[in-house]
């Protein structure tokens, strides 16, 4: 089975103070840490799994800046045969833009695939909406949420999809197909240096994302950035140490709960 | 006509409550709410929205983005293109908005969560709430988005009559796409749910060596441990403990979460308890903005001192 995986580089934010600029219309992430979209580790990982137990081969696909050759190496490390660049310098905020790009890209370059996976959604962004949208384009079936891949038969997928309060359904699934994988579905093996080092030998394809697609055809538009509203917020504590925790040890005696 | 076609989402026989929000959100966009959704008995107060469109077809093929899009071609057929197209955004909300969006080359913004009326912005999160986007559909179209939970319920208002009620042939099923079955998470010897005192811990605490000296300190404390997505995607603790949209919706009297952002997957699960305590090395962590009271520190160094002084 051959698969094609996206994957994403995006800044690590969680404990990164993010300054908005230009007022509003841009995020300064220059400071920023960044890295591959938690989502897409499992997806990856789900894939090359895939391909070890049956055959095939797995190509990963970024969108991005030359830096994001980074999450493609990383991919080869875990196990993809190769790693594909679609290289625009700015961002590309609109999730149907990409899923165009995707599309022409894989028509006009004959890609060939028996399955499509994403992640469920990028850590940035949020969308949840790149493979949906691309399946929609690609009139493939499409499933989302995917925490389990039971079995692989007869051209069909029978996996299970994540719903709500710890609820899944199972379902069946023709292939080709796109599927966006849910995190938790499998333990994303671990990746050293030298294993990054040495997918660096393996030769990266590198393609124009405006060969494929303009920036002027975005159906959406992000006009600015802005900090969350402030909701009541929270009583801090400051201090020693000594005295915050005393302070908690007060709050829970008088909550009755220690 | 200016309407605003609402996908409802039901499973089960129950109309899930997020879908007042989808309603919420037409009714703050002025515009008639069309709610669409398969023929049965669901509790529903029909006076909140102008019309129901029923689909005549079993609840199991209803949430199948195939037949979803087969549907809405239909109503869109016989009623004319609505302006806004919303569904929740939930596992099946967002995997139908986006098929439905790539399908009919609509634009879409996922995970809408504010409006600004006279603007017609949407906003919707980015790096989970640190910061918003306000955006706009770049061509005149009708527009697909999904709503955050809890985000436009305030807005429902009655209409004053029942609405209108009409019903549309659903598709038969496809093979392409098939429901098998629902499959429950196992029962297991602890409920997250019953406990009055939860240490939540989230990616923050760093590792999973850090997790027996937390079982320490709830151990001193007599409190449960439960955990964010991330804590239980890594196995660190064992799914019955995950709090959030996809696990555990808890009410203790005391919740403290170390090391937990606040993603609102997360918060929708523990918003309501009645006391939360957060502690978190950024200052700016969106769960600040759901806590009681906020500590700025590192989670390993307040468990270790509050280990101390119970130890005494
Ligand atoms: C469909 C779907 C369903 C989901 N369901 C759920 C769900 O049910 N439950 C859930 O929790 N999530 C869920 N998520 C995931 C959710 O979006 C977030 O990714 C997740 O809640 C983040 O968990 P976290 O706060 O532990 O980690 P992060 O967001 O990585 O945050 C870690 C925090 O720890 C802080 N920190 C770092 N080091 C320290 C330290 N030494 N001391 C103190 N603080 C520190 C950081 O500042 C940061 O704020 C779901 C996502 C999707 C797409
Ligand atoms: N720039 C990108 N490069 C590669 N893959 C992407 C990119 N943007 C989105 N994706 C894929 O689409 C998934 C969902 O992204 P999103 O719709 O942005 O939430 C991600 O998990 C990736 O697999």
């Amino acid at each position: 089975m051959d698969i094609l995986v996206f994957v994403k580089r995006v800044a690590a934010t969680q404990e990164e103070e993010l300054r908005l600029i230009d007022d509003g219309k841009n995020i300064d992430l220059s400071k920023i840490p960044f890295k591959m979209n938690d989502w897409d580790n499992y997806a990856v990982e789900e894939a090359v799994k895939i391909v070890e137990g049956q055959g095939g081969s797995v190509t990963a696909i970024s969108i991005g800046s030359a830096e994001s050759d980074e999450v493609l190496r990383r991919a080869i490390a875990m196990g993809s045969k190769d790693g594909i660049l679609m290289e625009t310098q700015e961002a590309i905020h609109d999730p149907a833009l990409r899923a165009q790009a995707i599309y022409n890209f894989l028509k006009k370059e004959d890609i060939k695939f028996d399955a499509i996976f994403t992640g469920v959604q990028s850590e940035d962004d949020q969308f949840a909406a790149t493979g949906g949208i691309l399946a929609g384009k690609m009139d493939l079936p499409y499933a989302s949420m995917v925490i389990g891949i039971d079995a692989i038969e007869n051209g069909y997928f029978v996996l299970r999809r994540e719903l709500e309060g710890g609820l899944q359904e199972r379902i069946k699934i023709k292939a080709p197909c796109i599927l966006s994988i849910q995190s938790g579905i499998n333990e994303p093996r671990y990746v050293s240096i030298m294993g990054i080092r040495k997918a660096s030998k393996v030769e990266r394809k590198t393609f124009k994302f405006n060969d494929f697609a303009s920036r002027g055809d975005a159906i959406i538009d992000l006009i600015k950035w802005s900090y969350p509203e402030k909701k009541g917020g929270a009583t801090m504590l400051t201090g020693e140490m000594d005295e915050i925790c005393k302070e908690i040890l007060e709050i829970l005696k008088k909550k009755g709960v220690c | 006509m200016s309407y605003a076609l609402i996908i409802s989402e039901v499973r089960r026989g129950v109309f899930e409550e997020r879908n007042l929000d989808s309603i919420g959100m037409a009714h703050l966009a002025g515009k008639d709410a069309f709610l669409l959704i398969p023929e049965g008995n669901y509790n529903l107060n029909n006076s909140i929205v102008n019309k129901i469109i029923k689909a005549k077809l079993e609840e199991s093929l209803f949430l199948n983005p195939l037949i979803i899009t087969e549907l809405i071609s239909k109503i869109i057929g016989t009623l004319g293109a609505p302006e806004i197209v919303i569904f929740t955004h939930s596992s099946s909300g967002i995997e139908l908005a986006s098929y439905l969006a790539g399908k009919m080359s609509l634009p879409i913004i996922t995970d809408v969560s504010g409006y600004d009326r006279n603007e017609q912005i949407f906003f919707k999160s980015y790096y989970s709430d640190k910061v918003f986007g306000q955006f706009k559909k770049a061509k005149e179209s009708p527009l697909v988005i999904t709503v955050r939970s809890g985000s436009f319920k305030d807005h429902v208002t009655e209409k004053g009559k029942n609405a209108e009620e009409i019903t549309v042939d659903g598709p038969s099923g496809i093979e392409e796409r098939s429901f098998v079955e629902y499959v429950e998470e196992e029962k297991t010897g602890v409920d997250i749910t019953k406990a009055e005192f939860l240490l939540s811990l989230g990616r923050g605490i760093g590792n999973k060596d850090e997790i027996p000296k937390f079982e320490e300190l709830a151990n001193l404390m007599k409190a449960t441990i439960s955990g964010s997505r991330p804590v239980i995607d890594k196995q660190w603790l064992p799914k019955e403990r995950q709090v959030g949209t996809s696990g555990k919706t808890v009410k203790p009297k005391v919740y403290l979460a170390m090391g937990i952002s606040g993603a609102f997957q997360h918060i929708a699960g523990m918003k309501d308890s009645e006391c939360i305590i957060a502690v978190n090395k950024d200052p700016e962590a969106p769960i600040f903005q759901y806590a009681h009271y906020g500590i700025v520190a590192d989670a390993n160094k307040i468990r270790d001192k509050l280990k101390d002084l119970l130890q005494g």
